[in-house]
């Protein structure tokens, strides 16, 4: 593999030890080798401090040597990340001008040959935002997709709707949805549920143990963990009973594995090498598990209860059609609605009520 | 109208990235059923004119590719033009798109405000008033300075 870094990184990142407070000199027992320290002093008649800027600059340019995407998107989540930041624009001017400490250089150093082996950036930070959330990511277990927030809106949405239409002249208690997420992954839908609707409890479930761990893991960090039950179950292999310990469900929310399998293939090395295949194969046309979903739903959900699920754009017409040729399900397609790609993206389906 | 020279809206547009690989997708943002966006008709203490999303072209950086799972994009940014004004905004301040979404409303918000506004506007207003704060202070501190100074030198005086 072709990596510029190493020689010109040296060069770069030399710089003579009175400009940089904090960094070792070789005389207070630091570790730099013979190779490493003559480097050093060669390049101590260039004041070469390093800062933010120069640092996404250098490293756009090694990752686009290296053919990695995105690479001034990466070395600026990199940059900030180090930097304590979320985003190369939420830096102040002051940051940005301020020069990097060795150690911050070889933070980004670490980070930036991960992305090199190209890692995705959320693997490589160990972290990603999924709306107003900050969440562990791990490998294999799926990244969230910006997509999917809206999902989480229109089950929020749905929600709050019923809410309002109770229309009563009597105060009602505030409803408790009980919600049933399939495939958890990460917990990005879980856990932005619990936020946005309080009063909510949600059943997480993923097939994959190292999903169920990592979920459990971000309940904790955002203190959510006693409003959520996370169950490692597959859901093709399951009845209907081991849901229903909460009592029937308000809302079914998935974001199932719904790539073609014959699209497989052509997924980016990035997810290829790193992501779990299993939460993105949806078999010949997509909708393996989408099947299993729906055909479990009714019997989960109470009447008028709703599932929300986040599709291929080519699905929503084959989903109506399957429906229609599975009345005894009594589910209607009631709405679709489109990404922020104007691509359909979402259907929103109902049980009927007897 | 006198549209006022006081703020530089380059300040939150950064160079416009050269986007040849990606394209543009060109949205015009229709309202679903459910909104999902509403721009504030009042941000916090600020009244503001409200946007109407029918006259915002919204742009994202995402490519051609079927999106959704089957792809891994990281650049959340968000590119708002408000048509009738062509002022534009990009947001790039967080890793949620739909934050980004949010914020680059509000920004616009603000900034169309006080292109049809000018001094009316409760922004330009703000800002003056948080100017002749600033100014304020700086005077008073170089007061405070002098004084100090002078009270040094007359020290001075009295011990020789």
């Amino acid at each position: 593999m072709r990596y510029l870094a190493r020689p010109l990184l040296r060069r770069w990142l030399s710089l003579s030890p009175q400009h940089v407070p904090g960094q070792l000199s070789p005389s207070e027992g630091g570790v730099l080798s013979p190779k490493q320290s003559s480097l050093r002093q060669s390049c101590s008649a260039r004041p070469g401090l390093v800062t933010a800027t120069d640092m996404v600059n250098h490293w756009q340019k090694v990752f686009e040597t290296n053919g990695i995407p995105e690479a001034r998107e990466s070395s600026q989540y990199i940059v900030s990340f180090v930097l304590g930041a979320k985003t190369f624009q939420s830096l102040n001017s002051k940051s940005l001008c301020t020069p990097l400490t060795e150690m911050q250089q070889e933070q980004i150093q670490q980070l930036s040959r991960k992305r090199l082996e190209r890692m995705p950036v959320q693997y490589v930070l160990g972290e990603w935002d999924f709306q107003d959330l900050t969440l562990k990511m791990r490998p294999p277990v799926f990244i969230p997709r910006p997509e999917t927030e809206d999902l989480v809106s229109l089950v929020v949405e749905e929600e709050s709707q019923k809410c309002a239409n109770s229309g009563l002249s009597i105060p009602v208690p505030v409803p408790h949805p009980v919600i049933l997420e399939i495939g958890c992954g990460s917990g990005a839908i879980a856990l932005s549920l619990l936020c946005k609707l309080p009063q909510s409890q949600v059943i997480a479930v993923d097939k994959e143990k190292a999903a169920v761990d990592l979920t459990r893991e971000n309940a904790h960090r955002l203190q959510l963990q006693e409003r959520i039950h996370i169950i490692h179950q597959d859901v093709s292999h399951s009845s209907a009973k081991q849901f229903l310990l909460w009592g029937p469900i308000d809302v079914i929310v998935s974001n199932p594995p719904y790539v073609f399998h014959e699209d497989m293939a052509s997924l980016d090395a990035e997810i290829l090498r790193y992501e779990d295949l299993d939460a993105l194969d949806g078999g010949d046309d997509g909708m393996s598990v989408i099947k299993t979903i729906l055909a479990l739903a009714p019997s989960l959900l109470k009447d008028s209860g709703s599932v929300f699920l986040e599709v291929d754009p080519r699905h929503p017409n084959m989903v109506e059609h399957w429906l229609h040729a599975h009345p005894d399900l009594l589910l209607t397609l009631r709405a679709i609605h489109k990404d922020f790609c104007g691509k359909p993206r979402f259907l929103h389906i109902q049980k009927q009520s007897r | 109208m006198n549209v006022p020279r006081l703020f530089h809206f380059t300040s939150f547009l950064r160079e416009f990235p050269a986007w040849p690989r990606w394209g543009l997708r060109k949205q015009q943002l229709s309202l679903p059923s459910i909104p999902l966006f509403q721009a504030a008709r009042r941000r916090n203490h600020l009244d503001l004119l409200s946007l109407d999303e029918a006259e915002l072209k919204e742009q994202f950086v995402r490519g051609d590719g079927p999106g959704g799972q089957a792809t891994n994009k990281t650049n959340n940014c968000v590119v708002l033009k408000h048509i009738p004004s062509g002022i534009v905004v990009k947001c790039h301040q967080t890793r949620s798109v739909e934050k980004n979404r949010k914020i680059a409303r509000e920004i616009l918000q603000e900034k169309v405000d006080l292109f049809y506004k000018g001094e009316d506007s409760d922004v330009f207003k703000e800002k003056k008033a948080l100017e002749k704060k600033k100014q304020e202070k700086k005077r008073r501190a170089k007061e405070n300075l002098e004084r100090k100074k002078l009270f040094k030198e007359m020290q001075q005086l009295d011990k020789k």
